[in-house]
């Protein structure tokens, strides 16, 4: 197995171009363990540590660009008040030892359905910065990145260097299934971001379905009954559809962490839980302003 | 003797080998430096049953650093003694998924492990049975149950009891297969030169583990020398001698270097045994007030193909609780999978898991609380032998534990008490554990300079025994803690029982008092230590066979409080508070240590431990930590261990009971009742899944 160094993002891109098969490597949270367990042999590995720009972030415009190498712990240090939802999924992410190590560039590149980092990045509008030597960078879409079990939309020759993302204009939340209190994968999870300024819902569906995806029907449901002006009081009636339409867009199986069933269950209950933090949030800002 | 120091026993002393722990001098089995050291990477059947026809050894042979491939063609015969599992690489059968094919070795791990992917092995595969069933046509009853106790006991006529009962609780609870996982994963350094074997092992017994390898060999037991001197946890699995260990040994007599194993995680769910599931049917008949008439307690569980072990379950139920009629059973299936084997309590933590789940049921029944159920129907004596017990303080444990817990105003309805959106309900249960002792060797020594050094091929696998011994020798001998080494973990040393039963402490304290003694008599008999120092030895075999005539039992009460979210079902301990009547405490810090670790074991096992099962492939899906979930600090929020005072003569010279595992037993059952009483929900199927908890 060969490791490669490069030691700034333009000569990450052409090993890169060179060696599409080489598999980029940031706290290795994820790659080390397939490595160890024997599920994949690369015939090479791209070190991506050595490029500082991947851990910094930056606002152009109004958008935050995230380097795909920031890790958890930094993330939810320095960028909790902007992505609120990310930062409550970001401390759910295994342990201190892992969110020191792993990066929501590394959730990306791995696309597993369960990675904690997707829902909220689906729920805020993410788009993923990726570059390749030959053809430059583009933005990806949150909802277009993820597009199989551990499949994403990156090109072999590409290599995930950024996430955009606005600022939270309105309240975000995430919530989480597991089986323990640490270190666990999620059985389900979901998160909600509220755009008041445009009066819509982001939401975003986690191990609960072949990708990472958006519950579309509940967010247009939602965003028509909500009173964005007089703040008034959730209808329960209203929250429970919520519930149920994001249950629907789900397409759980049975594994050892849980049933179909209880994922469906259990995502209605978390929909409706974060609808109600997130317009609580909603309502008492009113308030205070 | 002139010294006199303070009394060391019933502190709590630091251990003595924690700054070599802490500081990480301490060696563990994989550690040890040997020169021309060369590593061996098992190479596992990928079939739960048939026979191996073909091994194609030839390409892993081209790979560099590769020096040979062991397979049952080709590998060093072993006598046939003892358990089969340890016939490793003997025959082609292949009895469970997991089982060792063949073994590569070469100069680096990496080399091996490389090579062992290469080794081309062919199978005549057979239809595999590996699913446990209560109705499974080839049930059996097993001569014996584990450690050598009868299968099948009945008193009365309980059939004509139950029947004629007022009332009655007849329910079916399972456990599931249940994985040890201690930190330090089993590992071997094997060694042969002139003077025979030698073994750097992970093992909870050096003296059993010798005992077990050297006829498997054909050779003498002092001709296998088993050093280890540290164990990083083993909670029953590095008890029995495991396939691992003659892997190891075998493939160093073929190449004649020293070879290093290492068990993976994920291999430890095949080769180093596990609990096995069991279906368990308890009924009980009662009068209205909860007197019992009538307890039938019956299990049924598996073992493998090639080697019995049965699990005994019910035996607990044998000594809890009085009624004139009573029964316990086992019948064991042989299937296509591992050989079971001890984990924490085998047999009483699943047994009481069933019969203090019933007991709830019971009281609830009746209308009693769960506590006075239990003193209700408390035993005058042993209601299995008739026997006496030594002591048996379980109704001080249930009040000690009430108050500490806060028991006395309890609502006993269940499914009624909201905070925000959780259900918190409160369960109580009881534990016990046996007393067991067996003979051991041990010699102690005085230097002239004042110091004094015990020796016993005794195990420290975590547990303090290191420490605890020397309290017990320092005593003995009214010298300071400091002024005594205590020598362990190396078969050389005078022959010890293992780290087994929770009877290490009984075992060996009483070989290292006697040995202390009779040094303390020479002394004094001297007139001093001469120049030369002076060495005593002792055996407490002729002690140790002396019957009781009492029923020697340790037991304890343990109370959970949990909160259930009502929507998602998750459940989570908020509390758990264990009381145990143990005999004489000898480390109230080490003491603690393995009744908070059993406990936590016992809420790990009550909402998390479950070894799944893939019935097509026939082996175990979760098998990492990963998946197979054990209890997170964070899932621990408040742990604590009490006791109350126990003074029993009738035990051995400490006049202490075992500690190891009682606090497990129980706590299981403490948290599913603590849950039913939250939600209304019996679960009687472990571990307590979130799913289950939906209505």
């Amino acid at each position: 197995m060969e490791f490669l160094r490069p030691a700034s993002w333009a000569e990450a891109l052409e090993l890169k171009a060179e060696y599409p098969d080489a598999v980029p490597i940031q706290g290795g949270t994820d790659v080390m363990v397939e490595i160890n367990f024997d599920l994949r042999r690369p015939a090479r590995l791209l070190d991506l540590n050595p490029v500082a720009e991947l851990s910094r972030w930056s606002t152009t415009g109004g958008v935050l660009r995230v380097g795909a190498g920031m890790t958890y712990t930094s993330l939810i240090r320095e960028l909790s008040a902007d992505l609120p939802g990310l930062a409550q999924a970001s401390r759910t992410v295994g342990s201190p030892q892992i969110r020191n190590r792993g990066s929501v560039g590394g959730n990306l590149g791995a696309a597993s359905p369960a990675g904690d980092s997707h829902p909220p990045l689906l729920a805020a509008d993410a788009e993923i910065e990726v570059e390749s030597r030959a053809r430059g960078s583009r933005l990806i879409p949150a909802t277009a990145f993820y597009q199989g079990v551990k499949r994403s939309a990156l090109a072999p020759d590409e290599l995930i260097r950024a996430f955009h993302v606005a600022p939270a204009t309105g309240p975000q939340y995430f919530s989480k299934i597991g089986t323990r209190n640490a270190m666990v994968i999620a059985v389900c999870s979901f998160a909600i971001a509220l755009h008041p300024r445009r009066r819509a819902v982001g939401t975003g569906i986690g191990s609960a379905a072949p990708t990472p995806r958006r519950a579309g029907a509940a967010e247009e449901y939602i965003a028509a009954e909500l009173d964005w002006d007089s703040r008034a009081a959730l209808d329960p009636r209203v929250v429970a559809r919520f519930g149920e339409l994001v249950a629907q867009a789900a397409s759980p199986i049975d594994d050892v962490r849980g049933t179909a069933d209880y994922r469906r269950h259990a995502l209605g209950v978390l929909a409706r839980r974060t609808l109600t933090w997130a317009w609580h949030e909603h309502m008492r800002e009113r308030t205070t302003t | 003797m002139t010294t006199v120091a303070a009394r060391a026993v019933g502190t709590e002393a630091d251990r003595v080998e924690g700054l070599e722990k802490v500081t990480g001098r301490a060696r563990y089995a994989f550690e040890h430096p040997i020169e021309d050291m060369v590593y061996a990477a098992p190479v596992p059947s990928v079939v739960a049953r048939g026979e191996v026809i073909a091994v194609d050894v030839a390409e892993a042979l081209t790979f560099p650093g590769v020096i040979d491939v062991l397979w049952h063609g080709n590998a060093p015969k072993l006598e046939r003694v003892g358990n089969a599992e340890l016939h490793v690489l003997q025959s082609p059968r292949v009895a469970y998924r997991g089982q060792y094919i063949a073994v590569v070795i070469a100069k680096t791990l990496e080399e091996a492990r490389e090579a062992a992917l290469r080794v081309g092995v062919e199978y005549a595969v057979e239809r595999h049975d590996v699913g446990l069933r209560a109705d499974h046509p080839r049930l059996y009853r097993p001569e014996r149950v584990n450690p050598d106790l009868p299968a099948d006991v009945q008193q009365g006529d309980p059939d004509t009891a139950l029947a004629a009962a007022p009332v009655t609780v007849d329910a079916v609870y399972r456990t599931p297969a249940e994985h040890n996982n201690p930190m330090e994963p089993h590992a071997t350094v094997a060694r042969w030169d002139a003077e025979g074997l030698t073994l750097y092992d992970s093992t909870q017994g050096a003296t059993s583990l010798r005992d077990a390898v050297a006829p498997l060999f054909g050779i003498e037991p002092s001709s296998v020398r088993v050093i280890a001197p540290h164990v990083g946890g083993g909670f029953g699995a590095k008890g029995e001698p495991h396939p691992p260990v003659v892997l190891a040994a075998l493939a160093a007599r073929r190449t004649g270097r020293p070879v290093k194993l290492a068990v993976t995680r994920q291999q430890m769910f095949s080769v180093t045994g596990y609990r096995t599931p069991t279906i368990q049917r308890v009924r009980l008949g009662a009068h209205p007030d909860g007197h019992l008439t009538a307890i039938v307690h019956d299990a049924v569980e598996q073992s493998s193909t090639i080697h019995e072990f049965a699990e005994q379950t019910t035996t607990p139920t044998r000594i809890m609780y009085a009624a004139p009629n009573r029964r316990t059973t086992h019948r064991l299936v042989r299937l296509d999978v591992p050989t079971p084997s001890w984990m924490r309590a085998p047999g009483e933590a699943p047994g009481m898991f069933a019969l203090e789940s019933a007991m709830d049921e019971l009281a609830a029944a009746c209308g009693l609380d769960p506590i006075e159920l239990r003193i209700r129907n408390e035993p005058e004596v042993d209601p299995e032998t008739g026997l006496p017990f030594s002591s048996r303080n379980l109704v001080a444990c249930l009040r000690d534990g009430a108050r500490r817990f806060g028991w006395a105003d309890r609502d006993p309805a269940p499914g009624v008490r909201r905070r925000g959106r959780l259900l918190i309900g409160t369960g109580v249960a009881a534990s016990t554990y046996p007393v067991y002792r067996s003979a051991c060797q041990a010699t102690a020594r005085a230097e002239p300079g004042g110091i004094f050094t015990v020796r016993i091929a005794a195990a420290d696998i975590g547990t303090g025994a290191r420490t605890v011994l020397t309290q017990i020798a320092a005593d003995v001998l009214r010298v300071p803690l400091g002024r005594v080494r205590v020598a362990i973990g190396d078969s050389a040393l005078p022959r010890a029982s293992l780290a087994g039963g929770s009877s290490g402490t009984a075992s060996w304290g009483t070989a290292v008092t006697r040995a202390c003694e009779a040094l303390r008599d020479e002394l004094d008999r001297r007139g001093g230590t001469p120049s030369t120092g002076v060495t005593v030895s002792v055996d407490t075999t002729e002690e140790n066979g002396e019957p009781s005539r009492f029923a020697r039992h340790a037991f304890g009460a343990q109370f959970a409080e949990v909160g259930v979210d009502r929507d998602t079902g998750e459940a989570r301990v908020r509390r758990l508070l264990g009381v145990f009547a143990v005999g004489r405490v000898l480390n109230p810090k080490t003491a603690r240590s393995q009744f908070i670790g059993g406990m936590t074991m016992g809420l790990s096992m009550a909402l998390l431990e479950e070894s799944v099962l893939d019935r097509e492939f026939g082996d175990y899906l979760n098998h990492d930590l990963a998946q197979y979930h054990v209890a997170a600090c964070a899932d621990v929020p408040a742990v604590e261990a009490y006791w109350v005072e126990e003074s029993d003569p009738h035990l051995n010279p400490m006049g202490s009971k075992g500690i190891g595992e009682i606090g497990i037993v129980g706590t299981a059952a403490a948290v599913a009742n603590a849950v039913h009483h939250a939600t209304g929900i019996r679960v009687r199927d472990l571990p307590i899944r979130l799913d289950k908890l939906l209505t």
